[in-house]
């Protein structure tokens, strides 16, 4: 239990107190674990997210976070918050909305800059990242001059400046070509390397495998439908097919048309 | 039969005139404000270029161009003046500004910021002295006096002076820059994040109101009585407002997540060299110039 990040006990969770988005989780995540977090739109993985990066917190039930109680108050504290923020980063789903300053540069130094990392460090990790992501040319631009695939990937160089320990990323691969999605994936995979915990949710059920030791599928009840190993998941397609996840993929061979679920267990 | 005929022909003249008129001032006014933001907030064109002023220091920059803005307050006379905009003039020429480019942009504005005030001016009822040259019209004399003509000249000069600066300096400069020269100079951080958040969104805004045009256009054809046109307009602007609430809450919380508590840092990164040290040189000899001769009473 020593190595628990997170541990989150029947939570609930709703918008304006009458829009469920989580209605009783429970999960438990560990250092230096890949998890993926999939589901159909609207069976709340965002919102899990956003609870696991203290951005929101439970109507009722529990979160705990590095062994604290994760609570608004908790959070307020100064000295608790600039720890919990310098340890968790989360890469969200919009990349319009983690790109606020004016240049990439900006962008990228701007959390560790409010950590109160000294400005050498910054710089030896700005430097890192513009290699790793081979960003050079993009540092004085602004992000609206940024493709799709650009923009996701100074969102995640910007949440890996922070030097977190557990990384959370919504829906990385969504609305990228083939080729900058593998870029993602790379990256994803490098940082779990490196040791951090790797939070995923994705609908890319390409991705699911590399990016997953526990796979948590999330129901239209809006709780964990099931847990488990990327293989006993994606082996299963009547339940990836109840769960809005695969899909019958109709095609035709020579004259003959014929369907069969359209999954990517391998 | 007739009154069919009459009346498709009333339909197809009132359609046309709909297009010709309404529908193309509506959609003349979304795109050609869209794109009047886009090309002069948002072109960095010149500022990418390589030249002059575009690789001096922002720091520098932008405090040799107040220096010289106050140097043509203070200068009087038209010589000072006419010197003050040849020297603006070579800056913009060695930075790859065309001069053309530059007059047309500059002078664009000279009308709405000085001719309209100068003219009275000319005139005796406004600037008595000796008279220049008199003309009636409806029974009424107007005389324009020497005087009259003389501060007319200085003041538009003036004025065309320092809008050709400030054009010089928002042509040469990234936004990004400015901004940040604008902490430099202790300008509240607050206050420089939310004119650059400001600035990074409004791009945003403008992509979201002209996809939402277009899919209106493609749903409901050009066709658009301006009455209904005006009801797309309100509700754009209603539907603009909720995103950029909801959006708000979404960034606020992006930049929680990165540490931000309240307080914005920013890493300084500006570097002098010897070009910067030379144009505040230049700028600090106007200003020392206007301000000897005005105590002598030169200009």
């Amino acid at each position: 239990m020593k190595n628990t990040v997170f541990e989150l006990a029947d939570v609930h969770y709703s918008y304006l107190g009458k829009f469920p988005a989580l209605c009783g989780v429970s999960l438990e995540i560990r250092q230096g674990e890949k998890i993926s977090v999939i589901g159909a739109n609207g069976t709340g993985k965002s919102s899990l997210l956003a609870l696991l990066d203290g951005l929101i917190f439970p109507d009722t039930g529990v979160i705990r976070g590095f062994g604290e109680n994760m609570s608004e108050k908790v959070l307020n504290d100064a000295e608790f918050s600039k720890f919990f923020r310098g340890k968790v980063g989360l890469v969200f789903q919009n990349p319009e909305v983690q790109l606020f300053c004016p240049t990439v540069r900006e962008d990228i130094v701007f959390g560790p800059l409010n950590l109160g990392v000294p400005g050498e460090e910054i710089r030896k990790r700005l430097d890192k990242l513009t290699e790793t992501f081979g960003i050079s040319g993009l540092l004085d631009r602004s992000p609206h001059q940024l493709s799709i695939g650009e923009k996701r990937k100074i969102a995640i160089a910007s949440t890996l400046a922070v030097e977190p320990d557990v990384l959370i990323l919504d829906e990385p691969t969504a609305g990228l070509d083939p080729l900058t999605s593998r870029h993602i994936v790379d990256i994803i995979l490098q940082a779990n390397i490196e040791g951090k915990t790797v939070i995923t949710a994705t609908h890319d059920m390409h991705i699911v495998e590399e990016v997953s030791d526990v796979v948590y599928v999330f129901g239209q009840d809006k709780k964990i439908a099931r847990s488990g190993s990327p293989a006993e998941i994606l082996s299963d397609d009547d339940f990836l097919r109840e769960n809005n996840l695969v899909h019958l993929h109709s095609h035709r061979h020579k004259d003959k048309i014929h369907a069969h679920p359209h999954s990517h267990a391998d | 039969m007739l009154y069919s005929f009459w009346e498709s022909c009333w339909q197809e003249r009132r359609n046309d005139a709909i297009k010709k008129n309404n529908n193309n001032f509506i959609e003349r006014s979304v795109t050609g404000a869209l794109s009047f933001l886009k090309e002069s907030v948002f072109a960095e064109e010149y500022a990418s270029k390589k030249g002059f002023l575009q690789a001096r220091d922002p720091r520098f920059k932008a405090a040799a161009a107040l220096l010289l803005l106050i140097s043509v307050m203070l200068a009087k006379t038209i010589p000072f003046l006419a010197v003050m905009y040849l020297f603006c003039l070579s800056l913009a020429c060695f930075s790859g500004i065309g001069l053309r480019f530059f007059l047309k942009r500059t002078w664009v504005f000279i009308p709405l910021f000085s001719l309209f005030i100068a003219i009275p001016a000319l005139f005796s009822f406004i600037s008595p002295g000796d008279a220049l040259w008199s003309f009636s019209v409806f029974g009424l004399k107007f005389t324009i006096t020497r005087q009259g003509l003389f501060g007319a000249a200085t003041f538009v000069l003036r004025v065309t002076t320092s809008v050709s600066f400030v054009i010089l300096l928002a042509l040469t400069a990234r936004h990004t820059e400015l901004l940040r020269v604008l902490q430099v100079f202790k300008v509240p951080r607050i206050f420089v994040m939310t004119m650059g958040m400001c600035y990074r969104y409004l791009y945003l805004f403008i992509g979201i109101v002209e996809n939402t045009y277009l899919a209106i256009k493609s749903r409901i054809g050009s066709g658009v009585h301006h009455k209904k046109g005006r009801e797309i307009v309100a509700w754009n602007i209603a539907n603009l407002w909720q995103r950029s609430y909801q959006l708000s809450d979404q960034v606020y919380g992006a930049m929680l997540s990165r540490g931000y508590r309240g307080e914005y840092r920013t890493l300084n990164e500006f570097r002098a060299t010897s070009g910067d040290w030379l144009l505040i040189g230049i700028a600090a000899l106007f200003f020392a110039l206007m301000i000897g001769a005005n105590r002598a009473g030169m200009v």
